[in-house]
């Protein structure tokens, strides 16, 4: 052995910026493997809070997925938003017509259907099966109505609502009504819904900290003797920190896989009977589940609280032991 | 290199465990401290390495007054002293080199300066061939060594060593011995606590003596000029 190795006693040990560098980031791939292998060494109830913390981000996700189908949904259906204008009794059939034919000239609209009070009753006496006592009415009661469908830009509660405001005012129109409150209750339903899933994802994302927190916290504190010696020889609470926080980073990356196979495993399962339900109503609707930019967003969320988790309660765990 | 104003500290629990203590020791000297079970001796390393703090005095290491030390500084403090405990304080679950390189991975050092130096310090206490091994394969002898390589490893200027030989047989005792006298010839001070009279009779280094939290004699010469006899001076309990 070369004798100079140990000589010379030296103050301020350490090495240059650059060999410093190079050792961090091995030191990263070191840590990172003890990150992992502190998971796999005691795999089962590590497996667990995996799972509970794939469970607890799929709750948020999964409601996601359904607001935005829902929304699509609600799209799709814009389509279908009409306006009635019921006319005044005393509105004549060619002036109906004229009415027509003014209100089709307007961009906005797509078409306009036009009912004369005697196709109306007509209509009405057959389906509700009043035959008789219609028969009975010396005067049509029914006014004569135009039904208005806006083009597709228009179509939304809010343009249609100004079209309908546009129309109520016109001499002829006793009543404007549109057709599709529906869309509007659906709008704020889906408003609604998005709000409970914002609260529902902060409360989730809240316990997957608290969760994976304590884990750490647990893992620190099963490492106290370990932690005691290298703060003897002089580790930093930095140097001490990084492999607990590779931790937190791993339990977040499987818990974020493992959501999105939850999520997608229950989007395959409910494919069909969707399906089925949408053939019901003449629609080919199917649920569509997540993109891929959204599952890399999950799961960089999911790393992203894991490694906030650990963050978070590895500093002050740490800190509390000192050596003795 | 280490110095001790006035020093003095009482636990929590109310024991008082060191009394005015006043030491100096130069750069490059190797120094015994010794006396009862419950003297201080201890309590004197875990001062100097800030695992415990003075109640009254000044601790000065290396030109720093460690009252000074904000615990954000007392980890590079702490590099500066490579320790050697009687429990040698090993990582069970990492390997022989391992756990010797530590201090260098801390200190940021490149993986092939670091496979050098380990196995340099390793040569050095006789165990390169056990590089692989956990320390739980090794004797308690070897296990001290690996601790003794791993504080050395990192060239401190200073080694603190309690009860270094503590349980060992003889003939290693002198071998461990003999491993602090060669770091002690390179410059490094050395402060070893060891209530092992036979040993340090047989070395001729200075000897700090204490009793009752008090340093009652600081003889430069061979122990063997030691004022009291050895039975009273580490008194009856020798247990520890
Ligand atoms: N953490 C502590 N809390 C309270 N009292 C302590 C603590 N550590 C040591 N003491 C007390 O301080 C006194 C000095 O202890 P110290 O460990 O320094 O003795 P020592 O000389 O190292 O003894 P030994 O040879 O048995 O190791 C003892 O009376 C001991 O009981
Ligand atoms: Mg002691």
């Amino acid at each position: 052995m070369n004798p100079d190795q140990l000589t010379g006693a030296r103050l301020t040990q350490g090495a240059s910026l650059k060999a410093r560098f190079k050792m961090l980031i091995r030191l990263h791939k070191l840590e990172a493997k003890r990150g992992i292998q502190d998971i796999f060494d005691n795999p089962l109830s590590n497996f667990m809070t995996v799972l509970v913390i794939a469970i607890a981000l799929a709750l948020p996700t999964g409601l996601q997925i359904m607001l935005d189908n829902g929304k699509q949904l609600s799209q799709s259906w814009d389509g279908a938003s009409r306006i009635s204008l019921f006319l005044t009794l005393e509105t004549s059939k060619k002036q109906t017509i004229d009415l027509s034919n003014k209100i089709r000239q307007n961009l906005a609209i797509k078409n306009v259907e036009v009912i004369l009070p005697d196709q109306a009753l007509k209509d009405f006496s057959q389906q509700s099966g009043f035959v008789d006592a219609i028969g009975e009415l010396d005067q049509n009661p029914l006014p004569p109505t135009l039904v208005v469908q806006p083009v597709e830009a228009y179509s939304t509660p809010f343009e249609s609502g100004k079209l309908l405001a546009i129309y109520a005012k016109l001499p002829q129109v006793e009543k404007a009504q549109l057709d599709l409150d529906w869309v509007r209750k659906l709008y704020a339903l889906i408003q609604l819904a998005e709000k409970a899933a914002a609260a529902l994802g902060l409360a989730l994302g809240l316990a997957v900290l608290l969760i994976i927190g304590n884990t750490i916290r647990l893992s620190v504190q099963n490492r106290r003797d370990e932690i005691e010696i290298v703060k003897l020889i002089g580790a930093t609470n930095a140097f001490i920190r990084r492999p607990f926080l590779y931790t937190g980073f791993w339990y977040g990356l499987f818990a974020g896989i493992s959501c999105w196979l939850l999520v997608e495993i229950s989007l395959f399962w409910l494919q069909q009977p969707i399906a089925n339900l949408a053939g019901l109503y003449q629609s080919d609707f199917t649920l569509s589940g997540l993109s891929w930019s959204q599952s890399i967003q999950l799961i960089s969320i999911s790393c992203g609280l894991g490694l906030l988790g650990s963050w978070l309660s590895v500093g002050r765990h740490i800190r509390a032991i000192e050596p003795r | 290199m280490i110095e001790f104003a006035h020093v003095s500290k009482r636990y929590p629990n109310g024991q008082i465990a060191l009394r005015n203590i006043d030491l100096q020791i130069g750069a490059g000297e190797m120094a015994f401290l010794t006396g009862h079970s419950g003297a201080g001796k201890s309590t004197m390393l875990k001062l100097i390495s800030l695992m415990e703090r003075p109640t009254a005095g000044q601790v000065i290491i290396n030109g720093k007054n460690l009252n000074r030390i904000k615990p954000r500084k007392i980890p590079a403090i702490r590099r500066d002293i490579g320790m050697i405990f009687q429990d040698h304080r090993l990582l069970f679950d990492r390997s022989v080199f391992d756990n010797v390189a530590l201090p260098l991975m801390i200190a940021g050092y490149d993986h092939r300066e670091i496979g050098r130096r380990v196995r340099a310090a390793l040569d050095k206490v006789g165990l390169l061939s056990k590089e692989k091994s956990t320390p739980i394969m090794l004797s308690g002898g070897e296990q001290q060594r690996v601790g003794i390589a791993r504080a050395v490893v990192n060239k401190p200027p200073l080694l603190l060593a309690d009860e270094p030989t503590g349980n060992l047989d003889p003939e290693l005792s002198a071998e461990i011995m003999r491993l602090f006298e060669q770091f002690n010839q390179v410059g490094v001070s050395l402060l070893i606590a060891s209530h092992d009279l036979s040993l340090l009779a047989k070395m001729h280094y200075r000897t700090l003596v204490m009793k009752d939290g008090q340093l009652i004699q600081d003889r430069s010469d061979t122990p063997q000029g030691l004022d009291l006899p050895p039975a009273q001076l580490l008194g009856a309990d020798n247990e520890s």
